[in-house]
């Protein structure tokens, strides 16, 4: 397995030599002492495996398409934002805005996620395994977010399509939510997303989605969209 | 820490310390002038300020005079009187065992000048500076004594955008600003609550409705510490939280300069603060 020491390192020295070892044909790259850097393993391209010992700064895994990325430690802002696929694994916590805007792949959190964790998703999977902020959800256009503790205000709100499974408590709903219970597909899908990660699902999800009272404007809900805006 | 955060903020760097309070003692900070050879406008406020307090102890060190006074007139009648010494002479701070010192540049440059590492307390407050709209100057560095209550001081990441309505209304109230720096305002807040009997948790949560914009602020007093973050989390706050210790910083990468990976740090959450009370723990904190 390749290794990359990140101390007394810029963080372009370190994309550039995870870059150039992926370039020779290394596919496990462990990386030590990240130090909560940030822009870490952006843009990677590549079925690449990479193992952070470490905290993550910002934006780490960011637009990925392919990459395989585990963080032993903490993550910061924007953890996989826009990512095409593959996959993002935080053992730790994540800061605000995690898997903002992807359009495929997984991001996983073992730990909470901050606040306006999957806003504006467009595809993929979310999964943590702790609590979430306030906003997560927000404008969610596609994918499927499965949040195991509970969340915090405005969950889902403003939501086009997509879904959200929630295990814990909503501290308050968003706008515009339905919630519902999952049918045996979707059970089945939980489960197996869940074990798959090796996550413990003794508890039951309830199902929010849209309620699609947002996507047209109608006179009579006027209050509703005052509320909105 | 402040090191680990300099990259985001270039500009000034400045720090709050609390060190161990002496009976009937008054530590202060003045400001003597932003750069140059300061001693006889030291000299100058030492002669005026001894005819107005029984100063005990008297040093230029760089730009600032630190002084220590015996601790028997009313905090606010003693910053008037070195102001009226001369309009050059601000109070950077006043307290029983708080001392800020704060610079343009960089942290490494502050402990140049002012070598804080060597500084024994039991906690403080730090903070790098990239300036958005105020002068990038001494005055407007932070952290910010809170004018008027003795070892009251605040630093803030964030824009407050009802600062100027603010302002104008404190103003009305007789209330003196010193710079045009938005951040200021958070310790006036504070010092206006704290006065009108309002205990510290009550004001931090009353700051959350009265506060508009993006703000993680930190406050500490002589023998608390707490932090305060916005309803929308505009900015970020990371928290770690342990039985010999409390460390809050903007980035993992300022606690993770000291901070062993055993310790988790987590995202503070919208509308949330905490309050801690000095016990024996050791505290450090930088924003």
């Amino acid at each position: 397995m390749a290794v990359v020491h990140c101390d007394g390192k810029t963080t372009k020295e370190i994309n550039q030599e995870i870059s150039e070892l992926i370039a020779k044909g290394a596919k496990t790259i462990e990386v030590r002492s990240p130090s909560a850097r940030h822009n870490l393993a952006v843009g990677l391209l590549q079925p690449v495996e990479l193992l952070f010992k470490g905290s993550v700064g910002y934006y780490c895994g960011g637009m990925i398409d392919g990459a395989r990325i585990t963080v032993q430690g903490s993550a910061g802002w924007g953890l996989g934002e826009c990512m095409m696929s593959g996959t993002v694994v935080v053992r730790g916590n994540a800061g605000n805005s995690a898997a903002a805007s992807i359009r495929g792949g997984t991001v996983v959190i073992y730990g909470d996620a901050g606040a306006r964790a999957g806003i504006a998703m467009k595809g993929g999977l979310l999964i943590i395994e702790g609590n979430c902020g306030a906003m997560a959800g927000f404008m969610m256009q596609k994918g499927t977010m499965i949040i195991c503790g509970a969340s915090g205000h405005g969950l889902a709100d403003s939501m086009y399509e997509g879904t959200v499974f929630l295990g814990g408590e909503a501290a308050s709903l968003g706008n515009d939510t339905k919630v519902c219970d999952p049918d045996e597909e979707e059970r089945r899908f939980l489960k197996d997303m869940l074990s798959e990660h090796g996550i413990a699902a003794a508890h039951s999800f309830k199902k929010i989605v849209a309620g699609r009272r947002l996507w047209n404007f109608e006179k009579q809900e006027f209050e509703l969209w005052k509320e909105v805006l | 820490m402040a090191s680990g955060l300099c990259r985001r903020g270039p500009d000034s760097a400045g720090v709050a310390l609390y060190g161990a309070a002496q009976e009937n003692r008054f530590k202060l900070r003045v400001k003597l002038g932003e750069h140059g050879d300061l001693r006889a406008e030291g000299r100058k406020l030492a002669d005026g300020l001894s005819k107005i307090a029984r100063v005990i102890e008297s040093e230029t060190i760089a730009e600032y005079q630190r002084f220590v006074v015996e601790a028997s007139c009313d905090p606010k009648l003693l910053e008037k009187g070195i102001e009226e010494i001369g309009p050059q002479y601000e109070v950077v701070s006043l307290g029983r065992s708080l001392e800020i010192i704060k610079q343009v540049g960089s942290p490494e440059n502050l402990n140049a000048s002012y070598p804080f590492r060597k500084f024994v307390g039991t906690h403080g407050i730090g903070h790098t500076r990239l300036s958005t709209e105020s002068r990038v100057d001494l005055s407007h560095s932070q952290p910010f004594w809170a004018h008027g209550v003795p070892d009251l001081a605040t630093v803030h990441n964030g824009h407050i955008t009802n600062y100027h309505k603010l302002r104008r209304q404190y103003e009305q109230r007789g209330i003196r600003f010193y710079t045009e720096n938005d951040s200021e305002i958070i310790g006036k807040y504070l010092a206006e609550r704290l006065s009108e009997g309002m205990p510290l948790e009550e004001a931090l949560k009353a700051s959350l409705m009265d506060l508009d914009g993006s703000f993680c602020y930190l406050v500490a007093t002589a023998d608390r510490l707490a932090y305060v973050k916005d309803p929308f989390g505009f900015k970020p706050l990371l928290v770690v939280d342990t039985e010999d210790f409390v460390a809050i910083a903007t980035e993992e990468v300022a606690l993770r300069t000291w901070v062993d990976s055993r310790y988790e740090a987590r995202e503070a959450g919208t509308s949330e603060l905490q309050v801690w009370t000095l016990s024996e723990t050791p505290v450090a904190v930088g924003v």
